[in-house]
């Protein structure tokens, strides 16, 4: 594994699924969020439980990057983009069922669902796109191709 | 198709009985300590076609990317595929502890179950599911 791409990979991977976090969920989904006040910590809890959304953002980006670098190893933005996207729907399952269990209305459900398949498809582009085989290895594969 | 049929139907019917133990006898109580987080008893079963719904996508989408040649192959690969996109689940989990007022025992309990759960599934469709030897038609 080429460590250095991968930090990288991963620093950008964080950036991004941080960011997007913050727009779409703390941002553009804050109202619908707020018609269910119960379901959110008030504002003065939110700031000592800070440290767990950057820790849970960093856990998150470490382990998609490892998940692209070991599951797409040509890298390049489609294949990863395709392998975020399919786990994007798997961490979609849980929102379908959090809906079931949790008093969420379905504009939330549907904020979730949607930025889940985004953010993750996005952050594979971006683990893709950094992360490329070393040079040694596609030298070798266009030799043998000929 | 054959065999992602069969791997999905059994990596399914692990995770629906899994989730009823785990959620619906082993932490009944811890859920009942946070009433006002959770919809009632009747909501919950009226909408209870989510839950299948939900179940059935995160099997689909497990088999698909298994099946897709993104893990590898056998048991091992199954497992380490698992492994890998539950830990970034956990990731999420401390995310939503940050915003949602949910009891930490609540988090780790999820934590340590989602994980030997996916370890489960990941064993299941990689013991089912195996790709066509190349050649074969």
């Amino acid at each position: 594994m080429n460590w250095k791409k991968f930090f990288f990979a991963f620093i950008a991977a964080f950036v991004f699924l941080f960011v997007f976090g913050f727009l779409w969920y703390g941002t553009l989904m804050q109202g619908a969020h707020h018609e269910v006040p119960t379901l959110l910590r008030p504002e003065s809890d939110f700031k000592s439980y800070f440290p767990w959304l950057i820790l849970g953002h960093i856990v998150m980006a470490f382990f998609f990057t490892i998940l692209c670098v070991r599951f797409v190893p040509t890298g390049g933005a489609g294949p990863s983009a395709a392998l975020g996207a399919l786990v994007g729907l798997v961490y979609a399952g849980p929102h379908l069922i959090s809906f079931a269990v949790q008093p969420l209305t379905v504009k939330i459900l549907f904020g979730w669902i949607v930025g889940a398949l985004i953010q993750f498809a996005i952050a594979g582009a971006i683990v893709g796109t950094i992360y490329k085989p070393a040079a040694a290895n596609t030298m070798f594969i266009k030799e043998r191709s000929h | 198709m054959k065999r992602f049929i069969l791997a999905f139907v059994a990596a399914y019917i692990f995770l629906f009985l899994w989730g009823w133990l785990l959620n619906g006898v082993f932490l009944k109580d811890v859920y009942a300590e946070t009433p006002n987080l959770w919809r009632t008893q009747s909501e919950m079963m009226s909408l209870f076609h989510w839950i299948i719904i939900g179940q059935a996508l995160i099997v689909f989408s497990f088999v698909m990317i298994y099946a897709s040649g993104f893990a590898g192959g056998g048991v091992i690969g199954g497992i380490r595929l698992g492994v890998l996109l539950e830990i970034a689940a956990i990731g999420m989990r401390m995310a939503i502890y940050a915003v949602q007022p949910f009891p930490g025992k609540l988090i780790f309990y999820g934590s340590v179950s989602g994980l030997i759960e996916m370890i489960i599934v990941g064993a299941i469709v990689g013991a089912i599911y195996k790709p066509k030897p190349a050649g074969t038609s």
